[in-house]
């Protein structure tokens, strides 16, 4: 191990040490619930770890909090559409239910599709759900939404460019 | 979190806007076969052409890998109730601009859930599952939603619950220190006071369940109940005057004059008291809970009353002058 690496991993030890517990109840002020605020004391330090930035923060109330609100925003969005999910599931007869793993995996796809999606206008976003998921044409799309057959053509490349913009990390 | 990427060159950028477009139009499935064979051309004029399209590609599998209507229907619900909780927050790239005033106005309320009014203030709530909620003046509740169930801790005061239906089927309860509502997919009041808690239905019913006891009372729509700690009192019908209060008036049917002060006094700083000869008077009338001034007055004008002001926090009604 370099003495850089030493050097990180100390900060990183002291980081914890002296700012884990207020963390956690800042969060749990937010959360409501203990068990939620303490994964996500955790997940905040991943981050940090992962960012290897413990030896660049300077003020570290801060920059750990606005961490921590980006964890739960996330995470209050991830309820919102596992609720979702299984109402769409519910309507299901038993037999189609798909089994754990694929709602996991489904479950996750979708939450990166919900975050890919959600600054785009509502127009769009709804053009790029109809067609690509719904599976409707383009004519039934552009009557559903009241727009013209060539505006659902624009609105469907403004979706895909913005969703690969997303995933490159460009947005 | 896909790492940041410098940014693309005006080249890329561009290949990266025609590929999106003739995303577009292949998707159309105008033409198909003519479609396909120029797009083809285009894929294989530039190596630009190839990256950018294997990014398009890249975004179609994710779309096939989840099930078409179900997707749909989740992805709109999700949205849909995120802006019934989080409406200004809806936009994600809106979180980081907002700053801190945004999160602690918007965020930090929904989030700590703890929900106080002050005196002559009611506010409406939307919970995460789609309950409604109108919280009385002076009165101060915690919502504490988890996987098993849906909790509403009524510290002080009123609230009207409207509960919605819950996707995990959880139970929907409001615990006051008296003890527990069980709402049975409703409408209905909670009010808790020093020594009772009282709790009217407007639709369907809930079971009540005192905190000392094991006795268990189901109240239907129409009818009131008052319990405390440990006893429980026999359900009696609602009259029409029930709840007014959410619609921003008290409406009293032959009510004594002492309670619909006590009632009035919620919405009002400061003292409020009636001579002990005429508490039992039997009022009926409207009166605006947002101007108790205007209430007082009807009341002196309208039922021969004599209202006295020590100072504007301490009121006493008296009977008028022989």
């Amino acid at each position: 191990m370099s003495a850089d690496d030493l050097a990180l991993r100390s900060a990183t030890h002291d980081l914890y040490a002296t700012h884990s517990g207020w963390l956690r109840g800042w969060l749990r002020k937010r959360l409501d619930c203990g068990s939620d605020a303490a994964d996500l004391v955790q997940d905040t330090f991943v981050r940090v770890i992962k960012a290897r930035q413990a030896l660049e923060i300077r003020q570290p109330r801060q920059y750990l909090s606005t961490v921590a609100k980006g964890l739960v925003i996330d995470l209050f969005r991830r309820r919102a559409l596992e609720q979702s999910y299984l109402e769409a599931l519910a309507a299901l007869p038993e037999d189609a239910y798909p089994s754990q793993e694929t709602q996991a995996i489904v479950l996750e796809t979708l939450m990166e599709i919900d975050r890919m999606l959600d600054s785009l206008g509502d127009k769009v976003r709804q053009t790029f759900i109809l067609a690509q998921f719904e599976g409707l044409s383009y004519p039934k799309v552009a009557e559903r939404l009241g727009i013209s057959l060539r505006t659902v053509n624009n609105h469907m490349a403004k979706a895909m460019e913005h969703c690969c913009l997303i995933r490159m990390g460009l947005l | 979190m896909t790492p940041a990427r410098p940014p693309l060159a005006p080249a890329e950028r561009e290949a990266l806007r025609s590929a999106a477009r003739w995303y577009a139009r292949l998707s159309s499935g105008q033409d198909a076969q003519a479609e396909r064979q120029r797009w083809r051309h285009w894929h294989d004029a530039d190596p630009l052409h190839r990256q950018a399209w294997q990014q398009v590609e890249a975004v179609q599998q994710m779309v096939e890998g989840v099930p078409g209507s179900i997707a749909a229907s989740a992805l709109q619900h999700s949205r849909a109730s995120r802006r019934r909780v989080l409406r200004q927050l809806l936009v994600l790239a809106g979180v980081g601009t907002l700053g801190w005033s945004g999160w602690d106005s918007e965020w930090g309320r929904v989030l700590r859930a703890t929900h106080r009014t002050g005196t002559g203030e009611q506010r409406a709530l939307v919970l995460a599952d789609g309950s409604r909620l109108l919280l009385d003046s002076r009165s101060a509740l915690d919502v504490a939603f988890d996987g098993e169930r849906r909790l509403l801790r009524l510290r002080s005061g009123r609230v009207l619950v409207q509960t919605a239906n819950d996707a995990l089927g959880r139970p929907f309860l409001v615990h006051s220190p008296q003890g527990q509502v069980r709402a049975l997919g409703t409408r209905f009041t909670v009010q808790t006071e020093a020594q009772f808690c009282e709790v009217a239905v407007l639709e369907k019913a809930v079971e009540v369940r005192p905190a000392d006891s094991d006795r268990v009372q189901r109240v239907e729509a129409g009818q009131q109940l008052r319990f405390d700690r440990v006893r429980l009192g026999e359900p009696w019908l609602s009259d029409a005057s029930v709840a007014s209060w959410r619609s921003g008036s008290l409406i009293a049917i032959q009510r004594p004059l002492g309670e619909l002060l006590d009632e009035l006094s919620r919405y009002r700083h400061g003292w409020l008291r009636c001579d002990p000869s005429i508490a039992g008077l039997k009022i009926s009338g409207a009166f605006p809970l947002d101007d108790s001034d205007r209430a007082l007055a009807a009341l002196e004008s309208g039922f021969g009353l004599r209202i006295v002001r020590r100072t504007d926090y301490w009121v006493s009604v008296l009977p008028a002058q022989g």
